[in-house]
């Protein structure tokens, strides 16, 4: 069978088996990632997102420190009981300046997609001192340390912000030199409720189900 | 300890730390699942909060315990289908010391809060590219043993283990690019839906090639040993092998449903998932048919019952998973504890219990001495195998329930219970996979004990090829 | 001891199994007797005790219950039955189709016999279904199926004849078909609510 003695060159090469691994296991890649990665249709900006301030960049950072998507999601899907319960549902153009993503792949608790405005300022910063301060079944871990620590404690905001504008990120040199004067006498409290307050922000005009 | 022809010491270190990180992983994961029963045992204390634990758990299983048990079985079947020592022993030396210390190093940097925000990658860019001169290093070492092989055919299992240090090498390049911010902190090159195509294509086959492709180099290698058979289709696993390498990769956007991305990657996605059914399936048949040719007198000995269960278990991941790949089961599953159910039907019955079956298999050989006590091994055994359906069945009931629960709409067509309401009534679930975890996590403890007394009894044994003329004497 | 194998026999299955697996080795009962004096009867009990709970209780998935109409209820049940039924065959059926690569015996009334013992702890545990608390189902059936796969492991070698090794290899790959039978059950069933069969769901 010629197949057969085909791979039977394979297996006494392991230069052709590594050469034939790497290509077949290529393709799948070139053919479904890469026209979404160089295209533009899944990474352009949708009209009316702004970009980050340096606190809720920072707030973001911390989220992301804090491993929050372990628990939480930010993707609400374009099913009838989940636009009802979360609003409208994400469109890939509000996502263009997340850096990772963070679409989360479990919902322990409820997905934050859209849950700026959703809840005051003093109740964001309450329920992440103590979860169960505000909701008494909560299983969510408490953040107390937030309060304690000032915002960008480790004088990192302004490497940061230059490394996203490297990545295309429209801030400008005055955001950058303007930054740690934001986040003077600012805690990681203040930032992460920045930041989640900031979530789906770009689509509150959007009409509600 | 086997002695001057193979390099074993080098595989007994890569055992005792896979053994270890299995251990300690496990009580991770067994604490992270006390945290979401009780969640103030974190103490207010941010190294033991929830986020970064679990994000200590997946790394220490994943790369301390998974990837350690691949290097030790690669390294120790390579040389023994090759007829040559490993190629730059002192290589393989410096993997392990350089693999261990990442792993330590970056546990640490996890529970301090170094994290790149994408999962199973969260080991920030330092790490990352420790880990990738780490793998050239694996890459070199067991390639080179291929290439100085007596044997003129490349044995299948090492098809499968080039494919792991292959792909993964691919996979991880591409998904850690990343911009260096500062030294605990990058960001990542693609963003929102972008980045999340790159990850899952990343994370689905660091699944398909670490977790499967790896593993499966691991059983036809073992099994077949254990077995005193050869493999039973030489022509099905050629195909199988090339199917498997090819199909999976495009399974990645099956983690995406109704999400943000293209429907025709979606759906794409779905049906080459439903498509890898066949090629995984196909390796599941060859090793049970294998084994079923096994010899009336062969010894029915505790390894052999761990390696041969979880082929049921793969089995089992390797339908679920295309099965919660198809949209309409996709549509409860996701985001629920069902996913968390199938990765750990997985992780636990399929990965765990075939190393689990390899070591009770290939400890005694490395030590040159029997196994210490046959009678925990059962013991174990029983533990594990309660231990994986408790999990899968909470899991189960749990993830349905959410599904139903958050999809449920009442008469006037709005949401029927809320979302606290669901969380509140996943509680007992938790404790109960609390519980599976422990009996889990006890067989793994006993194992430990086990394997150390086998190791504790050891001798030096002459092995090598068939024919080879081993000087007298000489040691590694 | 005959191997007629009589539901009124359930608590020697249950409790005394090794002398039902050795009668069943030495002499193979008819399909038609297994079927009619033990399966079905211990395939009814699920679906009864669960018809029952559901009617009285509701499902509980631990928030409010939830009631279903009477007609909805008792078709639910007869669909359970019919599924249990199913896989009851289903795997007696595959068993046989087994049995020649594990040289084990290739009675079909054998395969049937052992696949209701195996099923008997889970039947048996089933009772739990008179409360429909999902979380309390899982918790007593779990143990029981548990035991299920002990009297697999257990009685597989000895019923049907093939000796200690193989008949744990063959118990392993039934175990297999089992694992995957169930997880399809799941997925049917939510697809199937998914599509309007079933709980108003809102996708």
């Amino acid at each position: 069978m010629k197949l057969v003695s085909l791979h039977r060159r394979i297996e006494r090469n392991s230069g052709l088996l590594i050469f034939g691994i790497l290509v077949v296991s290529s393709i799948g890649g070139l053919v479904q990632v890469l026209p979404i990665v160089l295209g533009d249709a899944h990474g352009a900006p949708s009209a009316g997102l702004v970009v980050p301030s340096p606190l809720e960049l920072e707030g973001r950072d911390i989220y992301i420190r804090e491993s929050c998507s372990t628990c939480h999601s930010q993707q609400v899907r374009p099913l009838l009981a989940e636009v009802k319960r979360y609003g409208p549902y994400s469109r890939a153009g509000e996502f263009a300046y997340d850096r990772p993503f963070l679409w989360g792949s479990k919902r322990t608790g409820p997905d934050l997609a859209r849950v700026g405005a959703r809840y005051s300022d003093d109740w964001q910063r309450l329920h992440l001192l103590d979860p169960r301060s505000v909701v008494p079944a909560s299983i969510m871990p408490a953040y107390p340390w937030l309060a304690s620590r000032s915002a960008d404690h480790g004088r990192t905001i302004q490497a940061r912000m230059r490394a996203l504008q490297s990545l295309g990120h429209p801030y400008t040199d005055e955001d950058i030199a303007a930054a740690p004067a934001a986040l003077d006498d600012r805690t990681e409290l203040d930032a992460v409720t920045a930041y989640l307050q900031s979530l789906g922000r770009s689509m509150q005009g959007e009409p509600q189900p | 300890m086997s002695t001057v022809f193979y390099q074993d010491r080098v595989v007994t270190a890569f055992t005792a730390c896979a053994v270890f990180w299995a251990v300690l992983g496990m009580m991770a994961g067994v604490y992270v699942a006390a945290e979401l029963v009780w969640p103030t045992i974190d103490f207010g204390q941010p190294a033991l909060s929830f986020g970064r634990l679990r994000t200590l758990h997946t790394t220490l299983v994943l790369f301390g315990f998974g990837v350690s048990a691949l290097i030790a079985t690669a390294f120790y079947s390579v040389q023994r289908t090759s007829h040559v020592p490993l190629f730059a022993p002192r290589l393989a030396w410096f993997l392990l010391c350089a693999w261990q210390l990442a792993i330590v190093l970056g546990a640490a940097s996890i529970m301090a809060g170094w994290n790149g925000g994408k999962e199973y990658a969260e080991l920030e860019w330092p790490f990352d590219l420790a880990i990738t001169v780490a793998w050239v290093a694996f890459a070199v070492v067991f390639f080179g043993t291929i290439a100085r092989r007596k044997m003129e055919s490349i044995y299948i299992s090492n098809w499968f283990y080039g494919a792991l240090i292959i792909v993964v090498a691919m996979l991880h390049i591409v998904n850690s690019l990343a911009m260096p911010a500062t030294l605990g902190k990058s960001y990542s090159l693609f963003a929102g839906a972008q980045d999340a195509v790159v990850q899952w294509w990343y994370g689905h086959n660091a699944v398909g090639f670490l977790l499967t492709g790896g593993f499966l180099g691991m059983l036809y290698y073992f099994l077949p040993k254990h077995a005193e058979q050869p493999i039973w289709s030489y022509r099905l696993s050629i195909v199988a092998f090339w199917a498997f390498v090819y199909t999976y990769i495009w399974a990645g956007p099956h983690h995406l449903h109704y999400h943000s991305i293209p429907e025709w990657v979606q759906s794409l996605g779905m049906v080459m998932s439903l498509i890898l059914l066949a090629p995984s399936w196909a390796t599941m048949v060859n090793g049970i048919m294998t084994v079923s040719a096994a010899s009336q007198k062969l010894r029915t000995d505790p390894a052999l019952k761990f390696i041969v269960l979880s082929l049921a278990f793969y089995g089992l991941a390797t339908f679920e998973g295309p099965m919660l790949a198809i949209k309409s089961v996709n549509v409860f599953s996701h985001f629920t504890e069902w996913t968390i159910g199938h990765v750990h039907s997985g992780a636990l019955g399929w990965n765990a219990l075939i190393t689990f079956g390899t070591f009770y298999f290939l400890v005694p050989r490395l030590a040159g001495a029997p196994l210490y006590s046959a009678r925990l091994a059962n013991i174990h055994f029983w533990l594990a195998l309660a231990g994986v359906m408790l999990y899968v069945l909470a899991m189960w009931g749990a993830g349905v329930s959410q599904g139903v629960l958050w999809l449920s709409l009442d008469e006037l067509g709005e949401v029927r219970f809320s979302f606290n309401d669901v969380m509140a009534a996943m509680k007992p679930y938790y404790l109960l996979r609390f519980v599976a975890g422990l009996v889990f996590l006890a067989g793994a403890v006993l194992m430990a004990f086990n394997l150390a007394r086998t190791f504790a009894g050891r001798r030096t044994i002459d092995v090598a090829p068939p024919g080879t003329h081993v000087a007298a004497g000489a040691s590694t | 001891m005959a191997a007629r194998l009589s539901i009124l026999d359930l608590g020697k299955v249950l409790f005394r199994p090794n002398a039902v697996f050795e009668a069943l080795a030495v002499e193979a009962p008819p399909v038609t007797q297994v079927l009619f004096r033990f399966a079905l009867w211990l395939g009814l009990l699920p679906p009864v005790f669960a018809c029952i709970g559901t009617l009285n209780f509701g499902w509980r998935l631990g928030v409010e219950p939830v009631f279903l109409p009477r007609e909805t209820v008792i078709a639910i049940s007869g669909a359970y039955f019919v599924a249990l039924l199913f896989g009851f065959l289903s795997s007696a059926v595959i068993a046989r189709w087994m049995a020649v690569t594990y040289d084990a015996s290739q009675s079909l009334g054998r395969c049937f016999a052992l696949m209701a013992i195996v099923g008997a702890p889970l039947a048996v545990g089933s009772v739990i279904h008179l409360y429909p608390h999902v979380f309390i189902n899982v918790l007593v059936l779990v143990p029981a199926l548990i035991w299920s796969m002990y009297l697999l492991y257990r009685g597989l070698p000895i019923v049907l004849r093939t000796g200690p090794n193989r008949g744990m290899l063959m118990a392993s790959a039934l175990i297999a078909y089992l694992l995957v039978a169930a997880v399809s059950l799941l997925g049917v069933t939510v697809a199937l609510w998914g599509s309007g069969l079933g709980p108003r769901i809102g996708t």
